[in-house]
């Protein structure tokens, strides 16, 4: 099982630029779903993805799903060359996105998050309105069968601060 | 969350207004009950609760896979 706590420390800790997107945000926040994977937006640029490579390469990160034995650099120039990675981790299931459907990169979807306290730290998360966004433009069946909770989520959400 | 926010919440769900996420979320089968109850807990406890329920799920399938193999 991914261990959150740890995954968020680690990258926090060196620095790393990112923000929390997908359903451990959307939990954070209220949704009552469950997910095994951290999916984190982060910054393509040189240092940050140096900062990136530096926090995860302890905890061996390879393809997720890829059979055992295939080749695979964690590295600054990986990450330059590509820009989704899935990847299973020491740490357990980590997605690194960099570039979010229907919210674009880091920078365009650091506009819209949210800090929110977590584990005696505080992270910058997606805010609903984005992951609903998000969702929505991914399209797939089970994006849009996450919809009603979360659009029901965020009106919940706006009634409380009435 | 204060408790003037907890009934105005809860009444909500019961009560949702017409043509409303709310009420498209509960036709479509959405348990909002457990929203209301995630939202009364800190972020932190949130992710927690939802760890937990991620190892439960673990557990489970530990003991499937154990049972299949004394059943087998």
């Amino acid at each position: 099982m991914t261990n959150f706590e740890a995954a968020l420390r680690v990258l926090a800790e060196a620095g790393v630029n990112f923000i929390v997107v997908g359903a451990y945000a959307a939990v954070a926040q209220g949704s009552g779903n469950t997910t095994q994977d951290l999916d984190i937006c982060y910054e393509r640029t040189a240092q940050n993805m140096q900062r990136l490579v530096a926090a995860l390469a302890p905890y061996h990160p390879r393809l997720r799903g890829a059979p055992e034995g295939l080749p695979f650099l964690f590295d600054h120039l990986t990450l330059s060359q590509g820009m989704n990675f899935t990847l299973q981790t020491d740490l357990g299931d980590i997605d690194l996105l960099g570039d979010l459907s229907g919210l674009g990169q880091f920078l365009e979807v650091a506009r819209d998050a949210v800090l929110i306290p977590l584990f005696g730290g505080s992270y910058r998360m997606a805010s609903l309105d984005a992951i609903i966004r998000s969702k929505r433009a991914a399209g797939r069946a089970k994006d849009l069968n996450a919809l009603p909770e979360l659009e029901a989520l965020k009106q919940l959400r706006d009634s409380e601060k009435e | 969350m204060t408790v003037d926010a907890q009934y105005r919440l809860f009444n909500l769900v019961n009560n949702p207004p017409p043509g409303s996420k709310i009420e498209a979320a509960k036709l479509y089968g959405v348990d909002l009950t457990l929203n209301l109850r995630r939202l009364a807990l800190t972020p932190t406890e949130r992710v927690r609760e939802m760890e937990g329920a991620l190892r439960f799920m673990e557990e489970l399938r530990r003991a499937t896979r154990q049972s299949d193999v004394v059943n087998r």
